[in-house]
Formats: structure tokens, sequence, C-alpha cells
């Protein structure tokens, strides 16, 4: 419950949740956001960490940590529907080298629940750094007050809320309705309920979750990104290697980023423009103290 | 004179105890085996069908063709006709199932064995229920599945047993939260979740009651089922009269008390000795461990002697073949012959409708490993002789792109066998969209839900900016979807996933069909597509 009341806290200074990530940012002498491109998705994840002043910022020691990548689809890896294991392995090991007690790595998915954690690659990759993988379970879904413009209340896997620190780590993809999907859409992997029926007003209810679940840490896994027939592909392609992650504190600016490399101006995905106006992060790229290695 | 029971016969029914706990282990196992392991391909978990002569002639005559995984069936009939019917007695599950409940109920006394009449007429019924199939089959209406104990025992535990089984299992682990012990409930559920137990069956209820009703027998004789209705037994019996373990009562120890007779569990009656009917004895030792005075025993006998045998009258015995002759046209009075049913949905690689009915014994292996509890037990879509087949119903659950599980385990080669890159290329519908439900058509707001969730690359389902007038007269232009029939595979995901839940807004039905020549949408004559070959 400890997450719960930090939430609350968070809620009521509503005015420090607006400016409170960019001022953090321009406090700290490390760069807002990370983007790191290399040959190794392991490496460049390491590495898009530590530029950011590496795990120790985002993780004390003790706490219980909640991964979150996309499993959604029974897909390979090489199809880039789901999160790229290494990227999930890696920041497991940093987790606990950080001094995490517990590390656990979930999403509900969309396709057959067993057939998703083992073709992805993701429970496998997990369970060998030492997480935990468990498939959700009904038991553990709570109605609760997400407090947003459009969702005010919704089923929410409480193993997401009862975790110290949430870590988002989505893949880069097509999406026919969201036009993308990474970071904010990735929240609808942590809910129950009729999902389906969120595509209505898709771009207002990833806005509402991604303010509901603020995780500590972003990684954008776009070491494979799908640029049509998203968001689960199916041939090779429709894969594009892009072999980069973005990392960042602010979920808004990581997503702003992340749409360049579909050539598409963050201001041209409507959810991000709804995310900046509530105050969730800044997508001006102009106005976000980036830093793009390479290893 | 003295007083003894048997000591060795007593050691050989816990030995039979034991058997018959390791075969029904055994087949639990390769029932809890029948699911996504986390491999593509998961090994011949549907073996022990293959031991089934019944279902191994049936088939055969049904199908004109022979499956040659059914040789193994020729070790039970080797069995059964050198020593007897062993396999009912100590391997069968079906059998174990009513020994069990039997015991149970003569232990609380709501059973009380009896002297039966030496001219008992009700052991024939299995008799000629074996004839009735058989014959049947020899005129292609394949009717054994629903009386072979193997494919009722499967049948009636996918679909009743372990949905049940998996209810109290809930049950109970709802109360290890409510009771604030959280973490144990976590495990619980996890270890439920790995398990894939399909619990939604559109006639749950009624397979459950069927089997219900079949152990609930056991309250008037003991082994209901064995002694007067399983046409297995009834085949194995025929092959058990010249075997060579015989029982044999000592004259001079007997004290006729009739105890032997009066607890066999199968009728065999082996006192008087002479009477002892070969063919309905399954081996289970009760007679000789039951005496008194260790009168009965289980000699070798390499000679056959004299047997007594269940009067089969001759004249029923041809009323009842010609009964089935009969039969069969009365089972193709439906329209499920004459046109292809819109919602007869078959797994991907079934035979042609016809070659498929006359192979499929309705066990329920491929509803069992079937990942989205999307195959179900027919009732009429596939004509009254279809009941209990395999159906895919959408809206329970589609058909895993990935995957080809169904396809693996089926016993008789009904579905055939494909790999997952054979499957993901077999047609068994076509997405149709209701426009008048569909919310872009109707409402004119976005939803894409069933484009988002088509498996196939590129999509059979795309986009289109559509104008659609709404109810005030404005008009609105939402993406809203279209189907590429030449892409469609019909795996049904799209009817699974649409919000328009009670009556989706887009569904599947049959044609277009790899698998058949007639239900065709596209005619698809410059492209063809592989039939499903018959496997052999």
């Amino acid at each position: 419950m400890r997450r719960r009341d930090f939430l609350k806290d968070i809620a009521v200074g509503g005015a420090l949740l607006r400016f409170g990530p960019s001022l953090l940012a321009q406090a700290s002498s490390f760069p807002g956001l990370v983007m790191v491109q290399g040959e190794s998705p392991s490496a460049i994840t390491k590495e898009a960490v530590a530029a950011l002043g590496g795990m120790k910022s985002f993780v004390a020691r003790g706490d219980r940590i909640m991964i979150k990548p996309n499993i959604g689809w029974d897909r390979t890896p090489e199809l880039a529907a789901c999160t790229n294991p290494e990227v999930v392995k890696t920041l497991v090991e940093l987790c606990f080298d950080a001094g995490a007690k517990e590390v656990t790595v979930m999403d509900n998915t969309t396709n057959q629940a067993q057939r998703c954690y083992a073709r992805s690659g993701i429970a496998e990759a997990a369970k060998s750094a030492g997480a935990k993988a468990p498939f959700v379970n009904t038991f553990r879904l709570k109605k609760m007050a997400l407090q947003g413009e459009w969702l005010k209340e919704w089923e929410v896997f409480t193993d997401f809320i009862e975790a110290d620190k949430l870590i988002n780590v989505p893949i880069a993809k097509h999406h026919s309705l969201s036009r993308l999907t990474m970071g904010m859409k990735n929240w609808l992997g942590a809910i129950g309920g009729s999902r389906n029926q969120l595509h209505q007003r898709l771009d207002e209810a990833m806005v509402d979750l991604a303010a509901f679940f603020k995780p500590e840490l972003t990684v954008l896994d776009a070491y494979r990104i799908l640029i049509q027939n998203g968001p689960q592909g199916g041939r090779l392609s429709d894969v594009k290697l892009q072999k980069a992650v973005i990392a960042g504190a602010d979920p808004a600016a990581v997503d702003a980023l992340g749409a360049t490399f579909f050539n598409i101006k963050p201001q041209e995905l409507p959810y991000l423009k709804i995310a900046r106006r509530r105050g969730l992060g800044e997508i001006d790229l102009e106005k976000i103290r980036l830093e793009k290695r390479t290893v | 004179m003295k007083k003894e029971q048997s000591k060795k016969y007593r050691a050989l029914q816990y030995l039979r105890i034991a058997s018959q706990t390791v075969f029904f282990a055994l087949f639990v196992y390769l029932l809890f085996g029948t699911r996504f392991t986390g491999e593509d391909y998961i090994g011949r978990v549907e073996v022990f069908f293959h031991f089934d002569p019944l279902l191994a002639l049936a088939t055969t005559l049904a199908s004109r063709t022979f499956f040659t995984v059914f040789a193994l069936a020729g070790i039970t009939v080797l069995v059964t006709v050198i020593a007897g019917r062993y396999v009912c007695g100590w391997a069968c599950p079906f059998g174990a199932i009513h020994q069990f409940f039997s015991f149970v109920f003569k232990r609380v006394k709501f059973l009380k064995p009896r002297k039966e009449e030496k001219k008992e007429k009700r052991l024939a019924w299995k008799y000629y229920l074996l004839v009735f199939v058989l014959v049947g089959s020899l005129f292609t209406v394949d009717l054994v599945g629903i009386a072979d104990p193997l494919s009722l025992l499967y049948r009636s535990f996918v679909s009743g047993v372990l949905p049940w089984l998996a209810g109290v299992f809930s049950v109970f682990i709802g109360l290890f939260y409510s009771v604030r012990l959280a973490s144990i409930g976590d495990s619980l559920a996890q270890f439920f979740s790995t398990l894939a137990l399909n619990q939604t069956f559109q006639q749950g209820f009624l397979l459950s009651l069927i089997f219900l009703g079949l152990v609930l027998l056991n309250l008037t004789r003991e082994r209901f089922w064995c002694r007067y209705l399983c046409p297995l037994g009834a085949l194995l019996g025929l092959l058990a009269r010249w075997n060579v373990a015989k029982v044999r009562v000592d004259p001079k120890k007997c004290i006729k008390c009739n105890l032997c007779t009066i607890h066999c569990e199968t009728q065999a009656n082996p006192y008087p000795n002479k009477e002892w009917r070969s063919h309905e004895c399954v081996y289970c030792y009760t007679c000789a461990a039951i005496c008194p005075t260790a009168a009965v025993s289980f000699p070798v006998a390499a000679s056959p002697e004299k047997i007594e045998v269940v009067n089969l009258s001759r004249r029923k015995l041809i009323l009842t073949s010609a009964l089935a002759v009969v039969a069969a046209p009365f089972f193709k009075i439906t329209p499920a012959r004459k046109r292809a049913a819109a919602k007869l949905i078959r797994p991907p690689g079934a035979l042609p409708e016809p070659q498929f009915l006359q192979r499929c014994v309705k066990c329920g292996e491929c509803m069992k490993a079937c990942p989205t509890n999307g195959l179900q037990p027919a009732l009429g879509e596939a004509g009254p002789e279809g009941i209990w087949t395999p159906v895919l119903v959408p809206r329970i659950g589609y058909c895993e792109y990935y995957c080809s599980l169904c396809t693996q385990v089926c016993p008789t080669g009904a579905i055939k066998e494909l790999s997952i890159e054979e499957k993901a290329k077999v047609v068994i519908g076509r997405a149709w969209i209701n426009k008048s439900r569909c919310i872009p058509y109707v409402l004119g707001s976005p939803c894409i839900v069933c484009e988002e969730h088509c498996p196939t690359s590129p999509k059979a389902i795309k986009l289109l900016r559509t104008e659609v007038k709404l109810p005030d007269g404005s008009i609105q232009t939402p993406l809203a979807p279209v189907i590429d029939l030449d892409l469609c595979i019909g795996c049904g995901i799209c009817e699974n996933k649409c919000p328009v839940v009670d009556d989706p807004a887009i569904y599947v039905t049959s044609v277009g069909e790899t698998r058949s020549e007639k239900n065709r949408l596209l005619l698809e004559i410059l492209k063809p597509q592989a039939l499903p070959e018959e496997p052999r």
C-alpha cells in the first residue's frame, strides 16, 4: 500500500506533479532523456540506465520492483511484437545490482498467457536473471479510482500498485488507432476488465492510465521496431532494425522521442498532446535535455 | 476344517489395486499433459486410445482405412486372448473408477451385493450394444465414441470433471485471499494458471450428468457399467474364452457359502465352478481373496475346457444388427449432410466432413489441448451423428495462430497432424462484418479491436475511412473495418475480442474452409490449396 499512499500525496500536490519531472531533470547533472544505439540490446540498455545516473537513482535497497514489458502477443522476438527479452533481462539484473529485494516481470497478455510468456522469451529471460514472472491473477484484480479525465475507475492488478517502484519497458510499434504504441499504451497490460472497450477513446484512456501508474523509469525498447501491421506484425518485413533504446524518468518525453523513429512528430500524436496538457511530461524535443550515445 | 483366507490372493488384490492406481495416474498425467506446456509439439499424450481395440475396429470399419498406430490395440487383444480380461480389471481407468465407487458404496452400505439369478439377461446388453456399434460403423455411422469407455471417460473429464475441479479449486484459492493468506493464494493461482484448464463447455452440465449417472449406477450393482454396458468389455469378452487363467474352486475346501459369487465384481459366477463365465471375469481376485477357506484359485489351465457363456439370443443379435443397419439412414436425416453449416467451424486439419465423421470418436482430446477453450462439443451443428464432435466457437475461444496442438493429439486422425507452419495456412472459415452492429458503422466512433487482433500479416481486416450517417443526421468518417477475404483464415479472434459482446459485430462462418470442395467462397481453382490428406 505504500505506493498507493505515495500516489495520493502526489495527487494532492497537483502543481508539483505538473512541473515536477522537468524541474527535477534540470536540477540534476544527468540528462532527462537518453538514447543509446548499438549492436547489443543488453549493452545499450546498461548504457542508457548508466547515463541517467545508474539504476540506484531509481531503485532503493530493499525495494520490490515491478517491471512491465509488453508480452501481449504469441510472437517471437524477431517479429517485434513484444519487448526484447534481453532488454528485460538486463533491467532485472540492474535492479538486483542496485539492491532490489524482489523483481517481478508481468503483463496481462492478449493471446494465451502461457504462449506469450514462452514464445516472447521474456519469462525465461526474466527468470534466468532471478526475477519472478507470474501470470496475471484475477484474484488480484481490484476496482480502483483512477481519477482520470475519462477513466474514473477500472479494474487494476494490485501487483502493480503494491510494488515499491514501477519500471515500464515497452516496445515501439505501429498501431492503427493511436498510431504508435509505446510507453503509455503499455499500461493497458496492467489492468483487467473489458480492455477492448477502451479503444473508443483510446488516447484519453492511455493518458489516464499513464497518469495513474506513474513509472519511476521508462525504457523504450527500439532494438527492433514494428513499422507496419501493428501491434503484432507477423512478418520480418514488418520489422525495422533500429538497434536503440530510449530511457528516461519522463514518460511523455520517452514516447515523444520514440515517435521520431517512425518519422512522426510528437505533436502529431493526440495522446502525447493530451499528456502534455495534463502535465505528464514534456513532448517538445527542443526543450528536453537529450543525450545520445553509441556503444 | 481350517478356516483361513488366502494370503496370496489378498496380496494379488493389493497388486491389482496398485496397478489400477498406476494406470489411472498415467491417464490423469496424460490428461493434464494435454495442454500448451511451453513447447509447440507435445508428444503422444493420446497414446492410450491406441490400445483400445474397439476404437481400432470401429474406426477402421467406418473409415475403411487402417490407422497404423492402432496396431497397439493388438497388444490388448493378445493379452486378453492369452490371459483373459486383465485389461478390464487391472488397467482400464474407467473400470478403476467404477470399482472404486462400488467399493465406497459397499463400505457405506448403500450397495449390498447379492446373489444374482443364474440366467442374468442384463449381462447380454453390452454385447448387443457392441454389435450395434460395429454394424453401425460398417454402415458409416461412427457411434463408437459415444459408448467407448476411454472416449467417454476422457470426454467426461475434459468437459465435466476438470471444469468442476477447477471451480472447486478457485473457491479454495478465494478462501486463502479472504483470510488474508494472499501469498498462498498467489502460489496456488500461479500453479493453477500453468495447468491451463479449460473451464467453459457448452454441454458441460449435460456431459457431467451422464458421467455422474454412470458412477451412481454402481449403487445398484457393482461395476454396473462394466457388467452390463461396456462395449469394449464385450469385445474383450468375446476374445476371452480360450485364455489360460481359469478359476478353480477346490470342492474339498469349499463350504458352499456363495461369498465368491455374491461378491464377484462382474457377475462371472465362480461358484458353482462349472458355471463360471470366463469372458465376464476381469481377474480382480475378489473371489479368491474373500473365500473363507481359500478354496478359490486361478491356476493356469493350458487346455481350454468347456465354458459357460452369456446367452446371446440369436434372434436379438440379428435384430440388433438389423436395427443398426436401418438406424444408419436415421442418423442422416439432417441438413448437415446436404449443405455446409455456417457455425460448423472444424479445427484446422480436420478431414472433409464425411471422412471426419467416420473417424472422430468424440473423445475430447482436441478440446483439452485447445489453449483458448474455443473447441467445444457440438450439439446439433453436425447432425445427430456429429454430437460431441469438436467445433470452434469463437465467442468462447479463438484459434491461436501459432498453435497446432489439436491436430497433434487426435487419436484417430480425424484431424490431420500439422506443423505450426502448415496449420497457419489452413483456412477454417471466414470473418464477416455485421455493419448494423459494428461500432464505427453505427456510432461513428473508432474501435479497431478486430483489426488489432488479426494475426495474419498483412492483416485480413483493413481499416478504411468510411462515411457514416448518425441518428442526428450528422456525418462522421471513422476508420471502419473491412475484410480481405483472400487473407482471412477464420481463426475467430476478431469475433472473440469484439467489444459488442452479446452478439459480436464480426463473426466467422465456415465458408471457404480449406477442407471442403463444396463449401467454397472464392473459387480457388487458380491457386489451389492443398486439402488435408487422410493419414494412414
